[in-house]
Formats: structure tokens, sequence, C-alpha cells
């Protein structure tokens, strides 16, 4: 199966921005500029999060979104403070394809999971994992890092599939925004322990990272964001890359 | 020649919104199909889909569309689950009747691979048709847990995990995509050129 790579873009409305560690923004741009540029470079998929609206306990803004949507034809995933059918809803009907589902799911309810995927098909479900490293187990946290659950994220991801998710985005609170490479042990054994894809995220600092975790951990699929932004290099600059080294991309 | 293409809306079941864009970039004049009424003012036919076989037929019924679109002799363009519904019976949340215009049972994919088969894929035709000319060698998204059996109307075939199944059907005017034309870049909006040409 051909390693799917998807451009992350993380919201605080109205702009793109970069945390590092998950704190510290850094604007970067709008994201429905963004999101055609990425397109235009050959991206998968476009991943949409907002990181701040759960957090301050904001509705989601659908006006950016919606405008990100009208300049793709690839499919849009978009995540963050959704904590009901009815968001999850609107948000299809403005052009998502997917939603991600984090912090409702693991701190209020869990059975959101459930019914959305009962309603909107699994494959239209995606649930976020935010996984901070500890001794011997990774724990997931929400709100883009700030709030621990002490929940497993092994765990979890067995039990998001089971309550019906289609996918598991993978974040790494350690990694992400780093550049310094992946969790490559939290890939490999969140892949494993799930049959559904898994789209690893947080560490990408250069093609060979992302060379690395693919072969090490064999995930559906890479959701970049630092790697892009800083122009460091292009989404096809990586896909030419994968498939020097054998890896399998759409191109 | 008047050509519109009539999206059907039928509940929360269907990302109608990003196949009417596409579609309108392909040079259609677009309606959506709310009520049985507005049948009459399309030409054409695009059948969406997303959620479950047993949902999606359930808010057809409710709508009111079953025995129209069994009945229409107009150019039908079914896109994944509403690929998946053109079939005789689908078998996801237990066994449900569908429209039974192209005689097949939508089943579960069994592969060795991960479920859903998520991403850009090749299709390789098997039946010459309109709808596929000029796109042969390109890839297309696909999202999906569930497969269309069939034997007699297939179009094209795409592998996954060792596996091939389904990806286009046609028998007549009806015909099916399990990918997304909407989300599949350039080659998705020709396939929707073709539709409008056919």
């Amino acid at each position: 199966m051909k390693t799917r790579i998807i451009a992350k873009l993380d919201v605080k409305p109205p702009y793109v921005v970069k945390p590092v560690h998950f704190e510290g923004l850094r604007k970067i741009d709008n994201p429905s500029q963004l999101a055609k540029k990425y397109y235009e470079q050959g991206a998968d998929e476009v991943m949409y999060i907002d990181i701040v609206s759960s957090l301050y306990q904001r509705e989601i803004i659908f006006e950016d979104i919606e405008k990100t949507a009208n300049e793709l034809f690839i499919p849009f995933g978009v995540g963050g403070a959704i904590r009901n059918i009815e968001d999850i809803s609107k948000l299809f009907h403005i052009g998502a394809d997917k939603v991600a589902i984090n912090t409702y799911a693991v701190q209020e309810d869990s059975t959101l999971i459930n019914r959305a995927a009962e309603i909107f098909g699994n494959q239209a479900i995606v649930v976020n994992i935010e996984a901070k490293k500890w001794d011997n187990w990774w724990e997931c946290y929400t709100d883009c890092g700030r709030i621990q659950s002490g929940k497993d994220v092994i765990e979890w991801a067995k039990e998001v599939e089971q309550r019906g998710a289609g996918e598991i985005l993978l974040q790494s609170v350690d990694k992400d925004g780093r550049k310094r490479g992946f969790d490559l042990d939290l890939c490999k054994q969140v892949v494993d322990a799930v049959e559904i894809p898994v789209v690893v995220a947080s560490g990408a600092g250069s093609l060979k990272d992302i060379k690395e975790v693919i072969e090490y951990a064999r995930p559906s699929g890479v959701a970049i964001a630092s790697l892009l932004h800083y122009d460091v290099a292009t989404i096809s600059e990586v896909k030419t890359y994968l498939r020097d080294n054998k890896i399998e991309v759409s191109i | 020649m008047s050509n519109i293409i009539g999206i059907v809306n039928y509940g929360i079941a269907g990302n109608i919104h990003s196949i009417k864009k596409a579609l309108e970039v392909a040079g259609a004049n677009t309606i959506i199909i709310n009520s049985s009424e507005e049948f009459k003012k399309a030409d054409k036919i695009v059948l969406p889909g997303v959620g479950s076989f047993k949902d999606a037929m359930q808010e057809l019924e409710n709508a009111g569309f079953i025995q129209i679109l069994k009945e229409t002799n107009k150019p039908t363009l079914g896109i994944c689950l509403g690929m998946q519904i053109l079939s005789t019976f689908g078998y996801e949340y237990g066994k449900t009747k569908g429209l039974d215009l192209i005689n097949a049972e939508v089943k579960p994919i069994l592969v060795d691979e991960k479920v859903p088969h998520v991403g850009f894929n090749h299709i390789t035709i098997v039946n010459n048709n309109k709808l596929l000319k000029g796109i042969e060698n390109e890839e297309f998204y696909f999202m999906h847990s569930y497969e269309v059996v069939n034997y007699t109307n297939i179009i094209a075939l795409t592998e996954y995990g060792g596996h091939q199944f389904v990806s286009a059907i046609q028998k007549e005017n009806i015909y099916g995509v399990q990918f997304h034309p909407e989300k599949s870049r350039q080659a998705g909006i020709e396939l929707f050129k073709n539709f409008i040409e056919l």
C-alpha cells in the first residue's frame, strides 16, 4: 500500500501556527493559502487542526474551514473542539471528509466515537491521540498537550478501534515541532496494536526522519507540518525522495 | 441541449459540497435534488454517499427517492456508498435491500491489510467505456471498508493487499465508482467531464 503524505495545518484562527512541544506558537500563514500550496505540491490529504478552541472551550470557527475546503480536490480532515454530532454534521456539510476527535472523547464521553461512526461511517471518523512518554508507557494528553488523562495510549488505540474509529492520527507531545525525528517505538506499537490505518505525526525534521518512521513502523500515512511550513522541503520533494528509497507513494 | 447534473441530497449521508464544487470546475450546471419533484429538472443524476449501507437506504426511503432512482432512465453515477447501494443487497449492519439496479452484493473487504482502504490507488480497465476514457492510468482516492461483489458489470478493478476488488461498474447508463472523483485531483475532474459529455 502506498504511504499517504499528509499536510497538517495547526490552526489558531485565523492563522496556521507551529507550536514547539505544542507550546510557543509561531504564526505562519492563513490556512486556505497554505492548503492550496500543499495541494498543488501533491499532498494526498490536508488535515486542519484547530489547536486552541478546545482548550479555551470556544466554538469551532467554521468560516476558515470552509474557505480551506474550497481550495482542495483531495480529502480534507478537520479536528479541534468537536463535541457533538451537530458539529460533525456541520463540518461535513461545509466540505470536510473526515473529522478528528480528541478531547471530548478522552475526557468527557467516548461514546461520541460510536455514535459518529454509526451515522457517518467509520472511514470518516479519526481519533487524534496525543501521546506523552513516561518510563515504560505512553499517556493520552488532550488540549494540545496540556491536559493529562491517565489513559494508556495503546489501550486507548484499541478501544477507539472497537468503538468504530476508522483511523488514528498519532501525535507525540514530546516530539512535536522539534524536528528531531519521530517517537519510533510509539509509532510502531500503535500501528501494530490496531487493524485500522494509523497516520503518524510529530517529529519530521528531515526527509530521512520520514523514511525512517515508514520503514520502522509502517504507518498508513505520515503527517508533516514544520518541514513544509519552513520550506525545508516540498511535498513533491518528500515523495520523490521516498520513491527513490523504494517506498511506495502516490506521485 | 440543457445538461444539468442533479446531486441527490438525502439526509446526512453525503458530502455534497465537494462533489458540487468539482462538477462545476468540470463545467457542469448543477442542482441539489432535495425532493422527488426536483428529479425532473436534472438531465443526469449523481448519487453520493457517506455512511453505512443501511442508513443510506433508510434515508432514501424517508425521502421517497427509491422508486424514482429505480425507474429513472437518466444517466446516473453512484459514488462510493452511492455505487454500493446500486446493488441488490448490502451486509453492513445486517442484510439490507439496495436499489437493485445492478446485480451485486456489498460485503466487507477481506484482506490482510489495514481496513478501511484509504488513499490513492490505480485502476485497471477491464471493459472500455466512456466514463474512464483518457484517465486509465491515473490514481483515484479510495476510502471504504466494503466492496461491491459483481461478475457481470465490471469496468475497472483495483488491487489492495493482493486482492482485486471492483472499483467501477456500468450497466447501460448506470455507472458506479468506488473511489471519490471529487477527491482525486485533476483525474477526478476529468471523470466528471466524461460524465457530463455522456
